[in-house]
């Protein structure tokens, strides 16, 4: 038995009885009677200098044991640069942003408390959008931004400009130059998303022998404790993170946000607080999919070569740079992915305004750059008079291509999934007969993400039960890594079952340092993580076992339970009997392993103000819509939705596909329903589940997978992430094929209905941004 | 106001708020958090129960108008070491679970119509789902998972459900 | 409320209860799922409520040869099973889709009727195409009054009054209600047309949710009694929703109100077109 073939199955979820069952104890569900509840008193103007806080009315309140300030956690956090502190201090740069927080013994009293604070504010107009925030003369969101700590150096940062990233590879004037060329220019805008996990941000702290405990429902245990010890100033270990199941995550969680403020009240009370939003504030404050402007320029022969292409992305970090800081750097990979390029540059800008700070969300910045780039591509064959699907054919990333910073790209992998999508095509059908009457449009995009791998460790503890018991940092976000993915891998490294592999939730002070649930990373860091666990684990049984059967421990293997002589099944003897002998005589068996990244290299100069200069695992995805639009009302119906995935090796192929289901099902909403606004005064206009729509089942059809495998990947026994990047491409197919069936240019998401009747009408206008100049380089911070 | 009624048929008495919403007794003071509350507005169905055999949101319903009423929630439907509700049975087997949170209401929702409409198409069971969402899965395999449990029960020849609650 | 006051809940049995309650200046509490929103809203819940569940009267739909009565304490659910009279099948529609289940299987008629912010509910078109009459319970006693009317004034009459029964004549020949949410459902919809046809072939228009209060479209309603040729023609009769349009759209966070009416002709286009399809129009 090969070690992929005890790996991949179809094991069902361990947690989805409990879960069935209304069991499973989410952190919100873990309230006591005896914790006191927090309440934070949020700014209720978007801009504005705090004139006079205080608290001590409130603190006189009943049942109120502590009320807390910036003044009480001074410390600086952040991503790339440490701007944004837990509680405003002195400035407020967003509506909604917590402003002092009141713990008590009953909410009801928390916010009747919240009343007696007193608060004056010098309200400042507001820098709303980011064409205002670049305006030459516009007033700074961080007037000491030159005064921040730099965590990540590297990136230009000026003003109102949080960050900068650029890429440029080759001679991009002198393709623009050529005589053969012609140039096409796009432009797109795209608004905010918000996530909606059904939990909301939410966490426990307490204060226990001079540390703090949070328990809370992240999918970053290990920022949430080194932000907290930052803000709070704590002793290097002073935080320990607990991590109950998630109720969703989808990236928002993948940032410290609230867990401090526990920590810090239970310091203050000596008493567990739990702090939870309610519905209005999590969707009022949600550190959405950030709202992005974006200009992309093409210079493209008759013969349908890119010779040049230059790109300005404005991404709005809102109030604080957060994960946009760090995003900047996607756009080389993202709109600098999918196509063969001669000349390259893209630039990419996080913009500081008074909004609500933005955040990552599945497949951040991918989604709306693959849009814009899908969609430019559109437009290319239909200038150029190409047919979009051998325009891609033709161009589409191969073997030896180089990515806008340099990357060489290995394999043939996008060329052979667009044949694989013609075949599922062929295959299921198309669905134009479905349109009756109605405007169809059919569209096949392509999309380039990667595993954003980076540290993950994990012990393995074998157990004289013949058990295993895995500790890792990771996180049960819904995903099913924690209970499917990653007891396989170890089953199968193991020769146990998997239901003989304990997997220990995420706690900080148990297991090593790990970047967290996200980027589709877990499967791959933690998998390598624990595999290379397993293999001291091995090392170790089959010594012993070597030492027992007085056999060569190259000559055992590890299967169904007991360490055999290679060739003789049934031989050998449990795994039990070696582990009882092993701890009366060497001492029980245990393995620890460690992954990182391997840090693939771009071309020298290529890559500037990068978080990651080239991918270590690419992960591509062609995505398939077919819609109908109604050109009375504007209603766009998918009529059938086709993915062809490169998971590299799928170790559980029916998880796998569930994640397609639900990653494609987000972009729909993406694409068509989830529309977030700002309102004049700065606040997030959809704040409630009436206003913000997401898509209900009567919005969705089951989508048409097939799983490619067998690119190449660094990750365990072949893997790549299959969970981040179903939501990638849906943004492009949706927008592609709504704009063939209404024959108009689409440069707008979503595509609610009465957006594509006013396309219809013509009464949309075009984005225009007269903020970003019309020369690349004017566009950068030089 | 003292509010008597049943909760998963025991006896349950209340003294407070007659306005405060059925989902917050049922989580704050009977510590039954399997009913979710999540947008508190009627709109994802995480908090449904059943109020006299009906699935209805728990957090529109002011407990005062539950007095007298036998109200269901997710842990009284398969309780203790009792096996499960054939529809949950279905959506494990369907492997519909993510994140789960929406799933306790989704249940209440569905067990109630699968009972109440043994004979359902696809579209039907979808148009039933309009007020329980789900953010992580995308839908299709809870579809499956219902149209699984009516073709079972229909072939079991049996009345679907199986357990009235 | 006053800290240490307790909230007074009645669940009346009678409507002399629920008058008494009225007078003392108790809230009426229907299924709660507009009501219990108000903390949301920032509105606080009253002092005191009535609750009409337990009057059986309010609590029947009775079909009668030549009429039908709504009991105000019906829930959208219970009507939606109970009203297979033919005639109805426009507020059939209204009460099967209106919110999503769970709301339906809670929110009552007069609910529905008595939600003054409530610019999208369906019941009012629906109603104001059946010309029903709504009766109150006043302080003096019963009262009659039509739909159009009631939806004109209610804010006042509701001062000082109970929604009971909802008054329907069998004289419609077929009915339709047309309903656009931005989803397939599940949202309140941005625009609704209901039709009816009555015993004469007259067609009544009202439409919902395109501004605050639900109203009939008189222009387009004489506009094709004018068009005698139009019989019922779809596209014609969406040519006269054009031509007549006198909407002023609401704008709203989730349509502006240029979208809600310019979506009135295709919504009468398909309401004629459903009305065709009864079979009742020959």
């Amino acid at each position: 038995m090969s070690e992929l073939s005890a790996t991949v199955m179809n094991l069902p979820r361990r947690d989805a009885q409990d879960k069935l069952r209304g069991r499973t104890k989410y952190t919100n569900d873990r309230v006591r009677p005896d914790m006191l509840h927090a309440v934070l008193l949020r700014s209720t103007v978007a801009a504005g200098r705090i004139r006079k806080l205080d608290v001590s009315a409130a603190l006189r309140c009943p049942g109120v044991r502590a009320v807390a300030t910036g003044a009480d956690a001074p410390g600086l956090y952040g991503i790339g640069i440490a701007d944004h502190p837990l509680l405003a201090i002195d400035t407020i740069r967003y509506h909604g942003e917590p402003i002092a927080v009141v713990a008590a013994e009953t909410e009801k009293q928390a916010r009747e408390a919240l009343a007696a604070i007193v608060l004056e504010v010098e309200p400042l107009a507001p820098v709303s959008t980011m064409a205002e925030a670049l305006q030459p003369a516009a007033r700074l969101v961080h007037e000491g931004w030159r005064g921040y700590e730099v965590i990540t150096e590297g990136g230009a940062r000026a003003g109102n400009i949080a960050w900068e990233a650029k890429s440029s590879r080759g001679d991009v004037d002198a393709a623009f130059a050529r005589p053969d060329i012609r140039i096409v220019e796009s432009s797109f805008t795209v608004g905010r998303q918000s996530h909606v996990p059904f939990e909301p941000r939410v966490a426990i702290g307490s204060w226990e022998d001079g540390r703090a405990h949070i328990q809370t429902s992240t999918q970053v245990p290990w920022t949430v404790r080194n932000v907290t010890g930052r803000v709070m100033q704590l002793a290097p270990g002073g935080v320990r993170v607990t991590v109950p199941p998630v109720g969703g995550g989808f990236g928002l969680k993948f940032d410290a946000s609230i867990e401090p403020i526990t920590a810090l009240l239970a310091r203050m009370t000596g008493r567990t607080v739990v702090l939870e939003n309610t519905r209005q504030e999590e969707m009022a404050t949600c550190l959405c999919r950030e709202n992005a402007e974006i200009r992309i320029r093409s210079a493209v022969t008759a013969e349908g070569y890119i010779a040049g292409r230059e790109a300005v992305v404005l991404m709005d970090c809102g109030a604080y740079g957060g994960e946009q800081v760090f995003l900047t750097t996607m756009t080389a990979h993202t709109l600098g992915g999918n196509y063969r390029v001669g000349a390259t540059r893209l630039v990419s800008r996080a913009v500081y305004t008074n909004t609500p700070p933005n955040g990552a969300f599945r497949a951040c910045n991918g989604v709306y750059n693959t849009f814009a780039l899908e969609r430019h591509t559109d437009e290319i064959c239909d200038a150029l008079g190409f047919d979009p699907m051998e325009f891609r054919k033709k161009n589409v990333l191969g073997d030896g291509d180089l990515g806008a910073t340099g990357q060489v790209f290995e394999a043939d992998v996008l060329g052979p999934m667009l044949d694989r999508m013609e075949a599922l095509r062929a295959s299921t059908g198309t669905s134009e007969a479905k349109a009756d009457g109605r405007l169809y449009g059919i569209a096949t995009t392509v999309g380039t993400w990667f595993v954003f791998v980076g540290p993950s460790a994990a012990t393995v503890n074998l157990n004289a039960d013949g058990s295993a018991t895995l500790v890792t940092s990771g996180v049960e976000i819904g995903s099913g890594t924690m209970v499917q993915s990653l007891p396989q891998i170890v089953a199968g490294q193991l020769g146990l079952a998997p239901d003989q592999v304990i997997v220990r939730e995420a706690d900080t002070d148990a297991a090593g340092l790990d970047v967290g649930v996200g980027g589709g990373r877990t499967t791959v860091s933690i998998g390598a993580a624990s595999i290379a666990a397993c293999a001291e684990v091995r090392e170790k049984l089959l010594r012993t076992a070597g030492e027992m059967l007085q056999t060569r421990p190259e000559d055992l293997v590890l299967r169904d339970g007991r360490v055999e002589i290679t060739g003789r099944p049934g031989s050998g003897m449990s795994i039990p009997t070696v582990v009882a002998h092993a701890q009366a005589t060497t001492g029980p068996i245990t393995g620890s392993g460690a992954f990182t990244a391997r840090n693939t290299p771009a071309m020298s100069g290529c890559a500037m103000g990068h978080f990651i200069d080239a991918l270590d695992i690419p992960v591509f995805v062609v995505h398939e819509a077919e819609v109908a639009v109604d050109p009375d009302t504007g209603h766009v119906e998918v009529l059938a939705y086709r993915v062809v995935q490169d998971v590299g090796r799928a170790l559980n192929p029916r998880a796998v596909m569930g994640q397609i289901q639900g990653g494609v099902v987000q972009g729909l909403g993406y694409a068509l329903h989830e529309e977030v606004t700002i309102t004049a005064d700065g606040r997030i206009a959809q704040d409630d589940f009436e206003t913000y729509r997401l898509p209900l089942a009567q919005d969705v059809i089951p989508v048409a997978a097939d799983l490619y495998e067998g690119a190449p990947s660094m990750g365990p026994l072949g893997t790549k992430g299959a969970g981040e990047v179903p939501i990638l491409a849906v943004g492009a197919a949706i927008g592609c094929a709504v704009a063939r069936a209404i024959g108009k240019p689409v440069r707008q998401l979503p595509l609610t209905p009465p957006r594509v009747l006013r396309l219809l009408h013509e009464r949309e206008p075009p984005p225009e941004f007269p903020h970003i100049a019309p020369g690349w380089a004017s566009n950068t911070l030089g | 106001m003292t509010v008597i009624f049943q909760l998963n048929g025991e006896d349950c008495r209340f003294d407070g708020d007659p306005m405060t919403p059925l989902v917050d007794i049922l989580r704050q003071e009977r510590f039954l958090t399997g009913t979710k509350a999540v947008c508190r507005e009627g709109f994802c169905g995480a908090c449904t129960v059943h109020v006299d055999d009906e699935a209805v949101p728990s957090c529109l319903k002011p407990i005062g108008l539950v007095q007298g009423c036998a109200v269901t929630t997710i842990e009284g439907l398969s309780s203790g070491n009792q096996a499960l509700h054939p529809l949950q049975a279905n959506l494990e087997a369907a492997d519909a679970v993510q994140c789960g949170m929406c799933f306790p209401g989704m249940v209440m929702s569905l067990s109630a119509f699968v009972r109440d409409n043994p004979h359902a198409s696809r579209p039907e069971i979808k148009a039933a789902m309009v007020g329980n969402i789900c953010r992580c899965t995308g839908y299709e395999r809870i579809v499956d998972a219902v149209a699984d449990r009516l073709e079972q029960a229909r072939k079991a020849g049996q009345s679907v459900g199986g357990i009235h609650v | 409320m006053a800290p240490g006051v307790e909230r007074s809940f009645t669940a009346a049995s009678t409507l002399e209860e629920a008058m008494a309650a009225r007078r003392q200046g108790a809230a009426v509490l229907a299924g709660g799922t507009w009501m219990m929103r108000d903390p949301r809203r920032g509105v606080d819940l009253p002092e005191a409520v009535v609750a009409l569940h337990r009057i059986p009267a309010l609590s029947k739909v009775e079909i009668e040869p030549d009429h039908v009565v709504i009991g105000a304490a019906v829930t959208h659910a219970v009507l939606g099973r109970a009203l297979h009279a033919a005639g109805f099948e426009g507020l059939l529609t209204a009460a099967e889709n209106a919110a999503n289940p769970g709301i339906r299987r809670v929110a009552t008629v007069g609910g529905n009727l008595c939600a003054l912010d409530f610019a999208a509910a369906d019941l009012p078109p629906a109603l104001l195409v059946c010309e029903a009459t709504v009766e109150l319970e006043t302080f003096e006693g019963p009262k009659l009054i039509g739909i159009s009317d009631f939806l004109k004034d209610r804010h006042a009459l509701l001062a000082e009054a109970i929604v009971t029964r909802i008054h329907l004549r069998r004289d419609l020949v077929a009915s339709a209600h047309i309903r656009l949410p931005l989803r397939k459902a599940g949202d309140y919809p941005v625009a609704i047309v209901s039709l009816a046809v009555d015993k004469d072939k007259r067609c009544r228009i009202a439409v919902g949710s395109v501004e605050p209060v639900a109203r009939r479209w008189t222009a387009l309603e004489q506009a094709m009694a004018a068009d005698s040729a139009s019989a019922f023609d779809p596209e014609r009769t969406a040519g006269l929703a054009l031509e007549h349009n006198d909407f002023q759209g609401r704008d709203g966070k989730e349509a502006e109100g240029w979208y809600r009416r310019q979506v009135l002709a295709p919504l009468v286009k398909r309401g004629v077109a459903a009305l065709l399809k009864t079979g009742r129009l020959v």
